[in-house]
């Protein structure tokens, strides 16, 4: 039986009878996991490990595909493709990160408010709980005060990027969906326990001192948290109705969660494609306490939208497809160390310069950098508005820094961002015309999520994903969902808030919308939207 | 402006994706004298085909450039068709939706667009449609095709999708009188499946999938 030797930043560690898996699935039985965002399959290319020595399979198409030249001669392989023929040893090519890490401050909005009468257990705890990130918040209720908040890595990403794989995982193989239950339990368990020792020292922890707990999330990650399966969600009937996703019994949940007082306040998705994160992001930009106008984008592989007449709260959903999550591109990733995010023209024609966060080298584009790489290509005449290249870049793409061939952006990428964006801006659109709105009617653009943390709006406009609105009609808050489950900690009837929010909701199908593809068709050149039209007359 | 020259300015703007140049072609043959019936057959047409042809064969093209010439081809086909002189001759009709439970359109969408070109008349059923109202629909507007579009797997092989079209059809005598062809993701990944699920035929692509369904129509009216 091959065994492999695992070489990491901590050490070596060898794992006896991995010669039956791929190494990825060798892998994922240990703590050295690597990232994967599409579930094993070769499609992301994000699960690099480097052969040091030994027998392996040749080569697999996915792997010429994702890997660069320079890279397959350096003898980096997929671990989802890269199976044993014999002992062998590997290096982990990409350092595992620290599971959670500080949201800092200037990221977080200040959140007003204490409960000084509050009985029982002080601490709260928030949840945005996302496909691919976690992000949670703790808070001592009764003082107001936040005590600290982090992000890291959903776990169930382990098992598929797509929410759709996770849901039929649960739904055949009924010991999966609790695990997948089990491990997010234990990640947001980790989390606490992190901020708690990072407010107070080691083993200060106060878990008897927990009482509410509220998580927000799309309706697949709330289904899967609560052990309800998916079933409800392929149903058509839930599309436009809400589902309940409530903790069935409380008692349980203190349980299986260890908290004695624990309070679990899970508010109701919208709908079937329409998270209850959504809800949270409306209070946290109080949108609804603003003027008629005002539209919240939340920009994500589930696009959601909701726009404030002033009456009704128009919310949809379209799938824009997950490339503004750095998923489904050839060199995308997440907004993590490594990922560019800013592209710059420099003058007088001379290149572009990429900037990643964190400095370090180029490892591939998250959602940011990618419209800032296709703004400034299509303004060089590199790529015309059909999303052409001017001259095709071959099949080893268009590198923005000649010294890094994971700069390299292929035309399936600039593709992937057309459909995306026309998506989005297709479906704001269409809200627009539905509530009787021009564009130039928009008082206030919301755009939440990590996506628009660092997204250039020039860029964003150049190419159509967003309109050109006076800057500061447009805002962005980055960390809205989780802003929204902080107030409704420090609010005495949480639940009423969630509840007002969602009784304003007029649920759009835009499926159902005679024209919807052609409108959506009209958006997918890379050109500005035209800001003084119907929205019915856009390009 | 030569005809030569028209056709060439009229292929740039299709590969160009850039609607308004032409439609700016097009009005401009009209002032040279060519009729609707002519830009149709000997602009547009073969325009729409060298364009999904070299599309379907060129690693650089995308999907957006699909959608976007499917719809060029049928917007100007559409314009022109309410100047044809004579009403234009339709060689059949094709009812189109996608299956119960999916709403994924745009797939349909290219294969519409194509199809219009081609002078099939198509009754759009739209998303999510049960597999009764195809049946009901064909039956309505004498349509010789049903084509079904399923982007999602437990769409394609479900018990509410294709199949019970099939069995509808079986159940009321109709299996000579309409043909049956899916398209989607999932027919791609397993060329088999089509069978599974009780079709006559499949198509890989939007192209593919009109001059298919082009080619039933004739059988089923021969």
């Amino acid at each position: 039986m091959a065994s492999l030797l695992v070489r990491t930043a901590t050490g070596e560690h060898r794992l006896a009878g991995a010669g039956a898996y791929t190494v990825r699935a060798a892998l994922e039985a240990t703590e050295w996991r690597v990232p994967s965002a599409c579930g094993g399959v070769g499609a992301c290319g994000t699960c690099t490990v480097r052969v040091v020595s030994g027998p392996t399979n040749p080569l697999t198409t996915a792997e010429h595909r994702k890997l660069t030249a320079e890279e397959r001669a350096r003898g980096l392989r997929l671990a989802c493709q890269l199976r044993l023929e014999g002992n062998a040893v590997i290096e982990l090519d990409t350092p595992v990160p620290s599971r959670w890490q500080t949201l800092p401050e200037e990221d977080l909005a200040p959140c007003p408010g204490r409960l000084p009468e509050l009985q029982g257990a002080p601490y709260g705890v928030a949840v945005d709980l996302g496909t691919t990130h976690l992000r949670v918040a703790l808070w001592d209720r009764q003082q107001g005060r936040r005590i600290g908040a982090c992000w890291g890595m959903n776990p169930q990403g382990v098992w598929g990027a797509d929410v759709l794989n996770r849901l039929s995982l649960a739904q055949t193989h009924p010991q999966r969906g609790r695990e997948m239950a089990e491990c997010v339990r234990a990640a947001v368990l980790s989390a606490v326990h992190d901020l708690f020792e990072l407010d107070a020292g080691p083993g200060n922890a106060r878990w008897a001192e927990i009482g509410r707990l509220v998580v927000v999330g799309n309706p697949a990650m709330l289904a899967l948290l609560t052990e309800q399966g998916g079933k409800a969600l392929l149903d058509p009937a839930n599309w436009q109705q809400p589902i309940d996703y409530q903790p069935r019994d409380p008692a349980a949940w203190r349980a299986q969660w260890h908290l004695p007082h624990l309070e679990p306040l899970l508010p109701g998705p919208v709908a079937g494609f329409v998270g209850s994160d959504l809800l949270a992001s409306v209070l946290a930009t109080r949108l609804l306490e603003g003027p008629a106008g005002s539209l919240l984008l939340d920009v994500g592989t589930n696009t959601e939208i909701a726009l404030w007449d002033g009456q009704a709260l128009h919310v949809t959903s379209v799938p824009g497809g997950p490339a503004f999550e750095g998923v489904g591109l050839r060199f995308g990733m997440a907004a993590e160390p490594g990922a560019i995010s800013r592209v710059s023209a420099q003058p007088g024609g001379g290149g572009f310069v990429c900037e990643t966060l964190g400095g370090l080298p180029i490892r591939g584009y998250c959602g940011s950098g990618l419209i800032d790489a296709v703004a400034v290509l299509l303004e060089a005449g590199h790529l015309k508005p059909s999303g052409r290249f001017t001259t095709p870049p071959g099949a080893e793409g268009f590198a923005l820094d000649p010294a890094s061939p994971r700069s390299a952006l292929s035309a399936a990428d600039v593709d992937a961002v057309q459909r995306a964006k026309a998506a989005t801006a297709a479906a704001m659109a269409a809200l627009l015309e539905l509530a009787g709105m021009r564009w130039r009617d928009l008082g206030r653009l919301c755009v939440c999520g990590a996506f628009g943390r660092h997204l250039d709006l020039g860029h964003a406009q150049a190419v159509g994903l967003l309109p050109r609105l006076a800057t500061g009609r447009i805002e962005l808050h980055a960390n809205a969902a989780l802003t929204g489950c902080e107030r409704a900690l420090l609010a005495a009837d949480a639940e009423a808030m969630f509840f007002t929010v969602a009784g304003k909701i007029k649920m759009i199908n835009l499926s159902f919308i005679q024209g919807w593809e052609d409108r959506y068709i009209s958006h997918l050149r890379l050109e500005p939207i035209p800001l003084f039209s119907n929205p019915r007359d856009a390009p | 402006m030569s005809r030569d020259a028209i056709i060439r300015a009229y292929n740039e703007a299709v590969f160009d994706t850039d609607k308004e140049a032409a439609f700016e072609v097009v009005n401009a043959a009209l002032s040279h004298g060519m009729t609707a019936e002519e830009i149709v057959f000997e602009v547009v047409i073969p325009g729409t085909e060298a364009m999904m042809s070299a599309i379907t064969k060129d690693p650089d093209a995308n999907l957006a450039q699909h959608f976007m010439t499917a719809q060029i081809a049928a917007e100007v086909t559409e314009k022109m068709l309410t100047r044809f002189n004579h009403p234009p001759e339709v060689i059949g009709r094709v009812v189109l939706g996608t299956a119960f439970g999916d709403l994924h359109s745009l797939g349909k969408r290219i294969v519409a667009g194509c199809l219009k070109a081609l002078m099939v008349e198509v009754i759009d059923l739209g998303v999510n449609v049960p597999a009764e109202r195809f049946v009901e629909e064909a039956l309505k507007h004498e349509a010789q095709v049903i084509a079904i579009s399923s982007m999602m797997v437990h769409t394609a092989t479900g018990e509410r999708g294709c199949a019970k079209v099939r069995a509808l059809l079986r159940e009321a005598g109709l299996e000579g009188r309409f043909k049956i062809v899916v398209g989607g993701a999932p027919y791609r990944f397993d060329e088999g499946l089509y069978r599974t699920v009780g079709a006559d035929n499949w198509a890989a692509d939007g192209v593919a999938g009109a001059k298919l369904i082009a080619q039933l129509i004739r059988e089923v009216k021969a």
